[in-house]
């Protein structure tokens, strides 16, 4: 397995970063105009997971000798499906669409760079996405929990997010442009 | 972009007593939503409703608190990392403070709704549109100020034989000492990269003092109780330890032990090594 580059950890890496703050601002774009009182605080615990795992990518890439901080956009329609997720409005749609849907596409991410990456050489990356990917699974539970709390914040039906899920299926490949290139250039 | 201000958006808005003030933040249909200390309910004694209406009034506020740190965060991409990772982290701390809280609500017999609250803190903090602003407001001001109270409730609630109450309230408290130290720091070190800061300092103190003068109770003003509300805009006095932890150094304790009229006291915190 020919790995990635150290130059290609470090975008891909600014990539996760870039998308772990982009959800940091939606969330906390959302939660005063959250009413419910336990969402709201749900999402506010959340603000701070996403952040921290912002912070850990951005020092990551310091050690693949890129900028400390160094964040990098996904493609253009990936971003654009991020954008349109961050723009749903009501309490139940926010919180089916961030853990189903938005918290997937940043697995899938996670789930890529591992596969495509030297887990020996390059763990310190896998140490951080592993725990992302724990992360997420935390994430889920906590809402899974509020809603059988409180059911009424259940989507009903779910299909109305289809719409943003078919959006959202591209960003499976977020990284999969730099990973490409590796791949090709490695033979 | 100017990190310390943006450009004003077009935020909602209402008018309180003649004063413009930032629209209250979403809550639920069960939360009576009032704008003075004369629409809320408050008991001066620790009778079991006063103990339910303390505690609720105290979840509403870090409620509050919660919208406010995530509205600094969303308002203010361009803002340090580090900053906005403080902020991140208040987000965290108010939330945990709004479900512990609840619980101890929900312990002793109450629930959420159960009486009226106000938002006082975001209306006017998130009024203004500077982020130092803001810090200046609800971390060094507002939090500040609750981080005095802290220190004195939990001995009332002791005292009302309710050790657990007292304890969460001691938890609470350590937490907002680091909510006023990271504004403190930052709003130092924006000063001094910029002196201009300052006049974003100063147009917030003093857009606080026309708001509190606005709202102020009126002579004979009650509450819905009948009570007079002509106490509701004291001070407590000031934790001298905790603002030290918090970052105020020994001539600014000085200074609000002066104007709080304890100049014996500021002398001695002046010369405090």
């Amino acid at each position: 397995m020919p790995g990635l580059s150290v130059k290609r950890r470090a975008d891909a890496v600014g990539v996760l970063r870039y998308v772990n703050v982009l959800l940091m601002e939606t969330l906390a774009a959302w939660v005063p105009s959250i009413p419910e009182m336990e969402a709201k605080v749900l999402f506010g615990r959340h603000i701070w997971r996403v952040a921290q795992r912002a912070d850990s990518f951005g020092l990551r890439a310091r050690e693949l000798r890129a900028p400390m901080h160094h964040s990098v956009a996904p493609p253009p329609n990936c971003l654009l499906a991020f954008k349109t997720g961050a723009a749903l409005r009501s309490t139940d749609e926010r919180i089916a669409g961030y853990h189903d849907l938005l918290l997937g596409a940043l697995g899938a991410g996670y789930a890529w760079y591992l596969e495509q990456t030297d887990r020996l050489v390059d763990e310190p990356s896998v140490v951080l996405i592993e725990s992302g990917l724990r992360e997420i699974d935390v994430m889920r539970t906590e809402s899974a929990r509020l809603l059988e709390d409180f059911p009424v914040l259940r989507l009903d039906p779910p299909r109305k997010l289809d719409d943003l899920r078919n959006a959202l299926a591209v960003c499976g490949g977020m990284l999969a442009n730099e990973l490409a290139h590796d791949a090709a250039t490695a033979g | 972009m100017n990190l310390h201000t943006m450009p004003r958006l077009p935020v909602e808005t209402k008018v309180v007593r003649g004063v413009h003030l930032r629209k209250d933040p979403a809550r639920e249909p069960c939360f009576k939503v009032v704008d003075t200390d004369a629409e809320m309910v408050a008991w001066q004694d620790m009778s079991p409703q006063s103990q339910r209406e303390r505690l609720h009034r105290h979840m509403n506020n870090e409620m509050s608190s919660l919208d406010i740190a995530a509205q600094c965060l969303a308002d203010y991409p361009d803002a340090p990392w580090e900053l906005r990772m403080q902020l991140a982290r208040q987000a965290w701390d108010e939330s945990r403070h709004v479900m512990a809280l609840a619980r101890r609500l929900r312990e002793i017999g109450g629930y959420k709704g159960e009486f009226p609250v106000a938002n006082f803190e975001w209306s006017v903090t998130c009024y203004l549109d500077s982020l130092v602003g803001r810090l200046t407001m609800q971390n060094r001001t507002f939090e500040a100020g609750a981080m005095d109270l802290l220190a004195r409730l939990p001995a009332q609630w002791r005292a009302a034989g309710d050790e657990k109450t007292a304890e969460l309230l001691e938890s609470i408290a350590a937490d907002e000492v680091q909510h006023v130290r990271f504004a403190n720091q930052w709003i130092r070190r924006m000063a001094s990269e910029d002196p201009r800061v300052l006049f974003q300092v100063a147009h917030a103190v003093r857009f606080l003092a026309a708001v509190n003068t606005a709202l102020m109770p009126r002579p004979g003003e009650v509450n819905r109780l009948g009570q007079s509300v002509e106490s509701a805009g004291e001070v407590a006095p000031i934790s001298i330890e905790d603002r030290e932890l918090a970052g105020f150094t020994q001539e600014e304790i000085a200074e609000i032990l002066r104007q709080a009229g304890f100049r014996s006291v500021a002398a001695a915190a002046e010369t405090r090594s």
